[in-house]
């Protein structure tokens, strides 16, 4: 292993994912792999350390109990957060999304104590939003994208946002975190509601977060399949 | 005794099912069911009057393994079972007013809907297989599945229940039942039982018999137990007596985990098991699963594969690699409407043959095989005579040919209808 060597956890695999957000760590090496940037994948699972010294941490989402399992072992370990505090990168899907804040509903919708690495917390929606989520990504955020963001949501969670977080984008199809607003942003933690997985749809986000990494300007890359999955998910939620 | 409120029901959703034919909408299996159910609501415990012997329900092999019991139990007389999988409350309803009056009943049941079923009708034994993910945007998380199936046991004491001992989450919910017959089935896709389902610790896995680190649960010693080894099963039963699976024409693992499980209900139900197996043996094809059929140019054999749990178990069913397959990946409700589940498939294990990648998500097929390194052609219609497809496919004498639920019927009904306008 090289010291560029890019150094990618994933956290809790087997709680955390149920919505095929392990498509996210594929997404990162095959985004690496066409940038010339070398990806060493370790996977972590309750009971294990977790590293403090990787470049990136990405969760995924998962049920209810095992969000609980997730968050409690987080906290016991201590590693995420000493690697955030370091200044690593964390994407955080859905569940992982809100196990990251001060407290989230469990099973049985009392609050669930979070990780508090970023500062939102989450209570449920009147209803449950499932469907395509598109958005509109804002600027000022640190993470500052230029494409629309597309994805699918499956949530029940209404994401409350402190003064130590600013929202990832602006909802324009879908239903977010209920107040027009979707995602968080705090330094290089990165929530968001979007399944699809998230990297595989929105490369720009993936590249955003290996740029970060590697500290180097990544060429624009697009793949035509990729190209024409975006097109077609924005086209059925978004007249254009 | 039938009510007279049924029959007058009966005789109206005969009509309607008819018309729903007639006018090529369906086969008339749910709309019959559904005018029945609107003029007498009750019609499924009316109909069901004590004749249930068994309801079979799981994320995968339901159809299957339905079919598998249903023509083992005709040893006792006759059976009626759905002939399409309709195994929600207007199918079975449909199913019970239609087949045979003094027959048996063998009916699989959707998974969400087994509480309100079982309520209804009453039955004697209860086969549950597996539970895995499943139409996410449509279902609810396995481990609240299992928590209604549990509330079910509790209040119908008197049923047995055949459980497949290998699925945690499966035991979770039967070990509620005070008649339990525990069957090793075996699970190959383990990915939605990693945490016990009561206390949320991480099972522990390291052998073939699961546990819980936190709550003490633990795989059940189990009374049927299937062995397969080499591509070929024996079903152990009570007393080491073995039944050879190597009869079945339903191909691969999950098949012979299906016959295991349903020669144990068998056995509750006092049949002859030689003879039940050897009727079981009998089945080819399910609702056209693993039905060879002609479309357009193509001849391709149907397989079902609409979850990561039902896609492990058919990588290995597939004709090996250089062969080109066709996924058909559909995401209307039936197919669960979001397919981000093609992420937690093992793609990866498909590498070495092309894709040809075709259905209304077919896009998002593509993007995944991309990421899995699978090589991929997107085609709207591979049975178009000019349809682009890879070398040699339209050479191949049957084509593999992977579909989602609503695809798969639409490729049945396709292959029905140019069959019909052949002869």
């Amino acid at each position: 292993m090289s010291e560029s060597t890019i150094r990618l956890v994933s956290l809790y695999p087997t709680l955390l994912g149920t919505y095929g957000d392990g498509g996210n760590v594929l997404a990162l090496k095959h985004r690496a792999r066409l940038h010339g940037l070398e990806v060493e994948v370790y996977d972590v699972d309750p009971g294990g350390a977790v590293p403090h010294d990787a470049d990136l941490y990405v969760l995924g989402g998962g049920e209810d109990t095992a969000q609980v399992a997730a968050a409690n072992a987080l906290r016991a370990d201590g590693g995420l957060s000493a690697a955030a505090n370091r200044g690593a990168a964390v994407l955080a899907i859905c569940a992982g999304y809100q196990l990251l804040g001060e407290s989230f509903p469990d099973a049985t919708g009392s609050p669930a104590p979070g990780v508090g690495l970023l500062d939102i917390w989450t209570d449920r929606l009147p209803q449950r939003a499932v469907g395509e989520l598109a958005t509109n990504p804002n600027s000022g955020t640190g993470v500052d994208l230029d494409l629309t963001l597309t994805g699918y949501e499956n949530h029940a969670g209404a994401t409350h946002l402190g003064k130590d977080a600013t929202p990832l984008a602006k909802v324009l199809a879908g239903s977010g975190t209920g107040d027009g607003t979707e995602g968080a942003v705090s330094g290089r933690v990165i929530g968001t509601y979007l399944h699809g997985p998230c990297l595989a749809r929105n490369p720009e986000l993936a590249d955003r977060l290996l740029g970060w990494i590697s500290g180097r300007q990544l060429e624009t890359i697009t793949e035509a399949a990729v190209e024409d999955l975006r097109r077609e998910r924005l086209a059925t939620v978004l007249d254009r | 005794m039938t009510k007279v409120r049924t029959s007058i029901a009966i005789g109206a959703g005969k009509m309607a099912a008819a018309a729903s034919r007639v006018s090529g909408r369906g086969e008339g299996m749910v709309v019959g069911g559904k005018v029945v159910l609107r003029m007498a609501p009750d019609a499924m415990s009316d109909l069901a009057d004590g004749r249930v012997a068994a309801l079979v329900s799981a994320t995968n092999g339901k159809t299957s393994t339905t079919r598998l019991l249903a023509t083992a139990v005709a040893q006792l007389g006759p059976v009626l079972s759905q002939p399409t999988g309709a195994n929600m409350t207007a199918g079975i309803v449909s199913a019970l007013a239609y087949g045979p009056r003094d027959g048996l009943a063998v009916l699989e049941v959707d998974e969400a809907y087994l509480p309100s079923v079982v309520l209804a009708t009453n039955p004697r034994v209860i086969l549950l297989g597996n539970l895995s993910r499943d139409q996410l945007d449509r279902m609810s998380e396995v481990a609240m599945v299992a928590r209604k199936w549990r509330t079910m046991l509790a209040a119908h004491p008197d049923v047995i229940v055949v459980a497949n001992a290998d699925d945690p989450i499966v035991s979770f919910a039967a070990e509620q039942a005070p008649h339990v017959i525990w069957v090793g089935g075996g699970q190959i896709w383990t990915a939605d039982s990693a945490v016990c389902p009561e206390c949320g610790s991480l099972l522990d896995r390291t052998t073939a018999q699961w546990s819980c680190p936190g709550c003490g649960r633990a795989r059940r010693a189990t009374t049927w137990e299937l062995e397969y080894v080499g591509g070929s099963g024996t079903a152990i039963g009570p007393d080491g007596s073995t039944y050879d699976l190597s009869g079945l024409q339903l191909p691969g693992r999950f098949n012979a985990s299906n016959a295991t499980m349903a020669l144990a209900v068998c056995a509750q139900l006092g049949l002859e098991l030689n003879d039940a197996l050897t009727r079981m043996c009998t089945v080819t094809a399910v609702s056209g699963r693993y039905a060879v059929v002609k479309v357009g140019e193509l001849t391709i054999r149907l397989l079902l594969a609409k979850n990561p749990a039902g896609w492990s178990e058919l990588v290995d069913v597939m004709a090996p690699p250089p062969n080109p397959v066709i996924v058909t990946i559909n995401s209307n409700t039936a197919d669960g409407k979001d397919p981000s589940w093609l992420w937690d498939v093992p793609f990866e294990h498909i590498r070495g043959r092309t894709v040809i990648a075709t259905g209304d998500r077919r896009a998002d097929l593509a993007v995944r095989l991309l990421h899995a390194e699978v090589d991929c052609v997107v085609i709207e219609d591979p049975y178009a005579p000019n349809a682009d497809l890879p070398p040699g496919t339209r050479e191949q004498a049957v084509v593999d040919c992977a579909a989602t639920y609503t695809a798969f019927h639409t490729l049945r009904t396709r292959a029905d209808k140019e069959a019909q306008a052949r002869s």
